[in-house]
């Protein structure tokens, strides 16, 4: 075989590296990277999709200052967040604490249990819940009455509705995360549990002093991840309240969907997303500073 | 004393491990009560009504959302294994100027929520004509920056020696990936190809925005439509359409729980 001059080969190579990569070049510059440009643009247009787009400069962004409705979504959206995220960090992290201690059998069946909700989808989980919860006949209420507990309105009632959809949520979810946890655990070398064991440290000694500080980047990841995906919650209450009752359970990407695609307002509700994806970066920003300043101590 | 420590996590992660598949339960059972009993709180229904499986698949509605809804999240699984493989490998293996820097901005895509570019992504897909059509529920559900990050991690570890010595024996760069690398590549493309069905499966918002013609409505859009409207919901048939709609994930996850775990584990790398 004639050895090929490096420089022919040097070219194919680039050649078919940006073959192999120009499908996903394209579609993620088309269907990630301009939508997001797009959205700045359109922002700044009063624009109903219909009739031609008017330029208004800052003026949607001006209008979603004093928008009341707007900042009560936003508000939901916090309050959802800061129920839901550390339930599921603590109720997952202890899920996986607890397998990690089982030995034989058990093990197994229990891991699959924890994550047999995760093959639920989350429309169906909100039709299970609408089910369960059902003010007038649901099981729920029937367990409640057994214990002398007057009827609750669950999803129909301001106050209670938020915490459903928390415990929809944490349902669905907390077996995938309980899975990453578990693994990281299974990294830490048993040694050090031999050693503290030795030492005859307790087991809330250990969890607190080699547990946790070691599974510390999966903290974060998950920490991330969930606060993340708690700013764009949206399917269960799409399906379960719609965001009643009363604007109750309404959050920002529902209050988004409803301008854009029922009210036509693609000008203000693309200012909105826009403002959604400045705090859920800057809270991704946040997170990862704080938890990388902590390691550096 | 002794025992009795011993059988207590064993114990704990069972009660709570049946409280958690409890609602599953629920809805398999309340799937076969009749619609007088639906609410009744029997551990089993006094009589199994499987006339609500008919009911439920007699309008043309469940199944052909199924349907839809396969021909969707196979297509889009497909097609993004095939696409994200490919980058993946080139980023691993191939050395060509701008390389850090289109993987740099791949993985930059990451950062952008689905949510907040809802309303582009729909005036983009508007202007390809490509609303109201299983193009828009497939083309853009495709690219998605993590499963070319995952495959580039995979090819990062693999070993070099067969595609040298293919290479040498005289194929080019892209058959050694189409023949080499790629048939090798089962360990990352199973648990993927779980993950990403499953994520296409699960999928809500981007049909709801992109399909009002109910010919094209998934699954998720068609279960969410029986429990919309009006006052009465027909609960024997919704969860009836309910456990019919949730076949697919339940083998999924029976016979294929391993590569779902790994996937998962996989969404866990830093």
């Amino acid at each position: 075989m004639v050895p090929k001059r490096p420089s022919a080969r040097t070219l194919r190579e680039w050649g078919t590296a940006y073959a192999f990569l120009f499908p996903n070049i394209i579609g993620l510059f088309v269907f990630v990277f301009m939508p997001i440009v797009y959205a700045l643009y359109v922002s700044l247009y009063d624009w109903n999709a219909l009739s031609p787009k008017v330029f208004v400069g800052l003026d949607n962004y001006k209008d979603l200052l004093g928008d009341k409705g707007w900042w009560r979504s936003v508000g939901k959206t916090i309050t959802f967040s800061v129920i839901y995220v550390p339930l599921l960090f603590v109720s997952s992290l202890l899920s996986a604490v607890l397998i990690h201690a089982l030995r034989g059998r058990v093990s197994g069946l229990a891991r699959t249990m924890f994550l047999m909700p995760f093959a639920i989808t989350s429309v169906n989980s909100a039709i299970i819940a609408m089910y369960l919860l059902d003010p007038r006949r649901g099981l729920i209420n029937w367990i409640l009455s057994g214990f002398g507990v007057p009827s609750q309105d669950f999803l129909g009632s301001t106050s209670q509705a938020m915490f459903c959809v928390v415990v929809v949520l944490l349902w669905i979810n907390v077996g995938y995360n309980m899975i990453i946890f578990l693994s990281a655990i299974k990294e830490i070398p048993k040694d050090y549990y031999e050693a503290a064991h030795m030492d005859g440290a307790k087991r809330g000694q250990t969890f607190f002093r080699i547990t946790f500080p070691l599974i510390k980047e999966t903290n974060t990841f998950i920490l991330i991840v969930t606060t993340i995906g708690s700013f764009q919650v949206f399917d269960q209450i799409m399906v379960m309240t719609k965001g009643g009752p009363a604007g109750a359970t309404e959050v920002s990407v529902l209050y988004i969907f409803k301008h854009a695609f029922e009210l036509l307002n693609m000008g203000y509700s693309s200012a909105m997303a826009f403002v959604l994806f400045l705090i859920i970066f800057v809270l991704s920003l946040f997170q990862l500073k704080l938890f990388s300043r902590d390691e550096e101590r | 004393m002794l025992a009795i420590r011993r059988a207590a996590f064993p114990t704990l992660a069972v009660v709570l491990g049946l409280a958690l598949v409890f609602p599953i339960y629920v809805l398999v059972i309340g799937s076969l009560r009749s619609e007088e009993r639906i609410f009744d709180v029997t551990l089993f229904p006094v009589e199994a009504v499987f006339a609500n499986f008919s009911q439920a698949v007699k309008g043309t509605g469940l199944i052909r959302s199924i349907a839809n809804s396969f021909l969707v999240s196979a297509t889009v699984t497909v097609v993004a294994m095939i696409f994200h493989s490919m980058s993946g490998y080139a980023l691993a293996r191939f050395r060509f100027p701008g390389r850090n820097l289109v993987f740099a901005w791949m993985l930059s895509t990451l950062m952008v929520p689905f949510a907040v570019i809802m309303i582009p992504l729909y005036l983009i897909t508007k202007q390809f004509h490509m609303i109201n059509s299983f193009a828009g529920l497939i083309v853009p559900s495709i690219f998605n920056a993590y499963g070319i990050f995952l495959f580039r991690q995979f090819y990062r570890d693999f070993p070099r020696e067969l595609e040298e010595a293919a290479y040498l024996d005289g194929l080019s760069l892209g058959g050694t990936y189409f023949k080499i690398a790629l048939p090798l590549s089962v360990p990352i493309i199973a648990p993927l190809t779980i993950g990403f069905f499953l994520a296409n499966w699960n999928s809500y918002l981007w049909p709801l925005i992109i399909t009002q013609d109910a010919k094209l409505w998934v699954i998720q859009v068609f279960l969410a439509s029986l429990v919309g409207g009006g006052y009465f919901t027909p609960w024997n048939v919704v969860l009836a359409a309910a456990v019919v709609s949730t076949i697919p994930t339940f083998v999924l996850f029976f016979g294929a729980q391993r590569f779902l775990v790994d996937g998962i584990k996989m969404s866990g790398i830093k």
